[in-house]
């Protein structure tokens, strides 16, 4: 900006006339909305800093693992090549014929991946 | 105070949010002593091992005349509900393949559909911001099943809506204004949002969302934020915890079978396991594609089978890998198999007993797949 060397200071110096002067409303919207997302970001933090803490004294994932593994083992489970039983014969209805009454079609037994 | 100083205090509190995130970030990376598969693998485990002919197409549900965008099995029965492009919910019996309804939607363009618990009603929902809910048993007006309820409230799309389990009245949705919102189905009305103006919501479009079958009170959601969060039902005002870790928005979540823990697929190609009670993520998926380095596909859907063992991932490739969700690897293909989809699976899902999973595709079909291999009963 360049210093104005007529002896003025520039306390008297007025805006400049593009700038829009705020208005009363806009102000206050403004700081309304201002202050309400500071109001989230402090409650924030305050979470924030209470999850750090509970991370102290959290357990490793190690334990959460071995419960990912244990829960699978023991559930008999239609899609799996083995599994335990007890199994259910109405897994099998996918395979057994069945009639549309809107068509002709067969559904192919068991182990065969064509569709007539 | 000026709104000068109130931006600088805006500032610091967003510094001191971000410095904290990123603490926390790096105090959760010192708790991951080991995955899932680090601990399989401990275990003496090794992967599944499927033959060529085990899992098998054994259905192709035709009739949609534009892209498949959402499935959802009722319970205890073989029928499924889709949405799609073209306008249309189309209620299938997946054991005959038949249609057994055929809802024109006034508004074409949906996103999501679901059963109801008893199988008697559908949902669906999406660009139209509202929710739509068909009674299956009600008269058909000039061919027409008509609208028995709308929920409306959401500013933004629709993307996602699930039933209660064993509520017929309750249903949650999620939406491109950020929120989930549990609705009474019978009254109408919004019982509670989750997210928007207050803390700890999403801060993105929410595109899916899954509900505890072992506890209803809680549901997870997954985000274009690149989160997860749960959510009870019964504390609207804040997420009960956030999860991290995915680069990309979140497409899909889906409960783990023991209720524990849950998963996720994403726009940055990786599935995800998280545990629900302590944050940690366990495992992630992830795969090498084939093709052009630059177009990664997306994850679009998931779903678990019924011992957790198998994690199915339909992705925008038009690939359905099976992970092992144990060792970490995938096990097989189904976009390799015969009669597989010839573009992207966009939605699926498993039959209440675990016996079939319905994938839906961009190609207009349906397809079913089972098992019918030789199955060892140990």
């Amino acid at each position: 900006m360049a210093a104005n060397g007529e002896g003025e200071g520039p306390e008297a110096r007025p805006p400049p006339p593009s700038m829009p002067q705020p208005t009363r409303t806009g102000d206050f919207l403004g700081k309304h909305r201002l202050s309400a997302a500071i109001a989230r970001l402090n409650q924030e933090i305050q979470f924030l800093e209470k999850e750090l803490n509970e991370l102290e004294t959290m357990e490793t994932s190690a334990e959460a693992c071995k419960e990912v593994f244990l829960s699978t083992e023991g559930r008999s489970d239609a899609l799996l090549p083995v599994t335990p039983g007890p199994e259910n014969p109405t897994w099998h209805r996918w395979f057994q014929r069945v009639r549309s009454s809107h068509s002709r079609r067969w559904w192919t037994s068991k182990g065969s991946s064509d569709i007539s | 105070m000026s709104v000068a100083e109130l931006k600088e205090r805006h500032a610091d509190a967003t510094a001191t949010v971000n410095s904290l995130r990123e603490r926390l970030k790096q105090r959760r990376q010192l708790l991951l002593d080991t995955d899932v598969a680090g601990y399989a693998k401990s275990q003496g485990t090794s992967a599944i091992s499927f033959s060529p002919t085990d899992l098998v197409c054994c259905r192709i549900l035709q009739g949609h005349t534009g892209k498949v965008y959402s499935l959802d099995w009722a319970p205890e029965r073989n029928w499924i509900v889709s949405a799609s492009q073209d306008g249309r919910l189309i209620v299938w019996n997946a054991l005959t393949s038949q249609k057994t309804h055929a809802i024109k939607l006034q508004c074409p363009w949906v996103m999501t559909c679901a059963f109801a618990p008893n199988g008697q009603s559908v949902a669906c929902g999406g660009l139209d911001s509202a929710c739509s809910i068909f009674n299956l048993n009600s008269r058909v007006e000039r061919d027409n099943i008509s609208v028995s309820r709308v929920l409306t409230g959401h500013k933004g799309y629709v993307y996602s809506c699930q039933y209660v389990p064993d509520h017929e009245s309750r249903l949650i949705t999620s939406s491109s204004d950020q929120t989930c919102v549990l609705w009474d189905v019978t009254t109408g009305q919004r019982i509670s949002v989750f997210g928007g103006e207050f803390p700890s919501g999403h801060t993105a479009d929410v595109l899916s969302v899954s509900i505890n079958s072992s506890n209803s009170n809680m549901f997870v959601s997954g985000s274009c934020d690149a989160t997860a969060r749960l959510w009870d039902t019964r504390i609207a005002s804040r997420a009960v915890r956030t999860y991290h870790g995915h680069q990309g928005d979140v497409n899909t979540v889906k409960f783990f079978p023991d209720g524990q823990r849950f998963g996720t697929g994403s726009d940055d190609s990786t599935c995800r396991l998280y545990d629900m009670r302590t944050g940690h993520q366990l495992q992630v998926y992830r795969q090498q594609h084939d093709g052009d380095d630059n177009v990664v596909p997306t994850v679009t859907s998931i779903a678990f089978s019924l011992s957790g063992r198998l994690l199915f991932a339909g992705y925008s490739s038009g690939d359905c890998y099976v992970w092992d969700t144990l060792v970490g690897e995938a096990v097989l293909n189904l976009g390799t198999l015969q009669n597989s989809h010839e573009s992207r699976i966009s939605c699926l899902g498993l039959s209440s007993d675990g016996s079939a999973l319905c994938t839906g595709s961009w190609d207009k079909n349906l397809k079913i797949w089972a098992f019918g291999g030789h199955r060892k009963v140990i």
